[in-house]
């Protein structure tokens, strides 16, 4: 149990421009109710499960993305972390 | 931009065997490592529970629909045995747990089990057989030796594959760290045998790494040459380590609600043991409330939480140091 974390984000850098990129996990760990996404970091299963073997472009692709819905969900009212 | 000239990283595990998935989770749950075995799957380690629900449907993802048959534990904390319930439902599953858990388990002690003393929540399982360091497990196309792995938790298990030196090493070795010496905040031994586990780690010199939290990684040697220096920081200093024990144990409620009152904070605290423990031993000329006021301090300056008001606030990404 119980971490001993590394800072993921340092301040002032945006996560996708690091080498290695950092997991996008903010430990919401919960899919909205259509199976879609994690509300919490808007990676899909897919993507959660592969993560570990992703190399970084393919992690720069997938923080591009969640960025997208992410913005798409705030529009429609898509549920946020409180 | 700088990333782009940087040499292309392969994900270390790239180099898992055919049919073994690393699940790399936060900070709140565990990693899981699932493995095809035929028709069946087995995993290691199941996160916390209130992810339980999302480590279901990821085992069922990457499985492809095939049924869970065992679940094996590398420890007990709840952040590696809180989806075991929800998992063992689905159907004929067989738990395994380290031998040294067993009597708790089967009377579903919390207070041995640590979640009194943690405050932290975990739904009760059962299990069918106990692991012991010297087993050997088949685990998907490998042989998996069980290994000690004290420290962190007295009875804790990692599992070694010496073909392709993979080690899943639990909460022993992180990339940047290891699980807190819980057991040294109420004076049983922990240093020793986490340093005995760091020894062990070394001498095995595995080519990738499998940690219990965060990424997979290879170079095994800098990591636990970091591992010793903090080791020897905490060692030296058991305030030190009992300050990083309230910070790990602060952060990893506010992980679960997201914000409190520092008020709200304290009166949850005072159902755990080990923060009781902590004050009586290391601050006694404090109240529990100021001891508490003070781990918040440290987890704002660290970065890893924010006030907002009266409310304090986990940050995303943002870790205990």
């Amino acid at each position: 149990m119980n971490q001993d974390c590394p800072r993921e984000h340092p301040t002032g850098a945006e996560p996708e421009s690091q080498t290695p990129v950092p997991s996008p996990c903010n430990s919401v760990c919960r899919m909205a109710p259509d199976g879609a996404y994690c509300v919490g970091c808007f990676r899909t299963l897919d993507e959660i499960a592969g993560w570990a073997g992703f190399d970084d472009a393919r992690r720069r692709l997938v923080w591009r993305q969640l960025r997208q819905r992410k913005a798409q969900a705030g529009q429609s009212g898509g549920e946020q972390r409180c | 931009m700088l990333s782009q000239l940087a040499p292309a990283a392969e994900a270390p595990s790239g180099a898992l065997p055919p049919g073994m998935h690393v699940l790399e989770r936060g900070w709140l749950s565990s990693n899981s490592v699932l493995f095809e075995e035929g028709d069946r799957l087995t995993v290691v380690d199941t996160g916390y529970v209130l992810h339980a629900r999302q480590t279901a449907a990821l085992i069922d993802r990457v499985g492809r629909g095939r049924p869970l048959a065992r679940i094996i534990n590398t420890h007990l904390h709840s952040d590696h045995v809180g989806g075991n319930a929800r998992l063992a439902r689905s159907g004929a599953v067989s738990i395994q747990i380290p031998a040294g858990g067993a009597d708790a388990v089967r009377r579903w002690d919390v207070e041995r089990l640590g979640y009194r003393a943690t405050a932290q929540r975990c739904p009760r399982f059962g299990f069918d057989r106990l692991l012991r360091a010297g087993d050997m497990l088949r685990l998907g196309a490998g042989c998996w030796q069980v290994l000690a792995a004290a420290g962190h938790d007295p009875d804790m298990l990692m599992l070694y594959e010496a073909d392709r030196r993979i080690l899943i090493s639990a909460d022993a070795l992180w990339e940047h760290g290891f699980g807190a010496i819980f057991p040294e905040i109420e004076g049983e031994p922990g240093f020793v045998e986490q340093r005995r586990s760091l020894d062990l780690i070394a001498r095995l010199g595995p080519s990738l790494v499998i940690p219990g939290h965060g990424p997979p990684f290879r170079d095994a040697g800098a990591a636990v040459r970091r591992a010793y220096q903090r080791l020897d920081a905490l060692q030296s200093s058991p305030e030190r380590n009992a300050r990083h024990v309230l910070k790990v144990l602060v952060k990893f409620w506010l992980l679960q609600v997201g914000q409190a009152t520092v008020a709200r904070l304290i009166e949850h605290f005072r159902q755990a043991r080990y923060a009781h423990s902590v004050h009586q031993r290391y601050f006694a000329n404090l109240t529990f409330g100021q001891m508490l006021e003070q781990t918040v301090e440290q987890l704002c300056a660290a970065g890893a939480t924010v006030m907002e008001g009266p409310k304090v606030r986990s940050v995303d990404g943002a870790g205990t140091d």
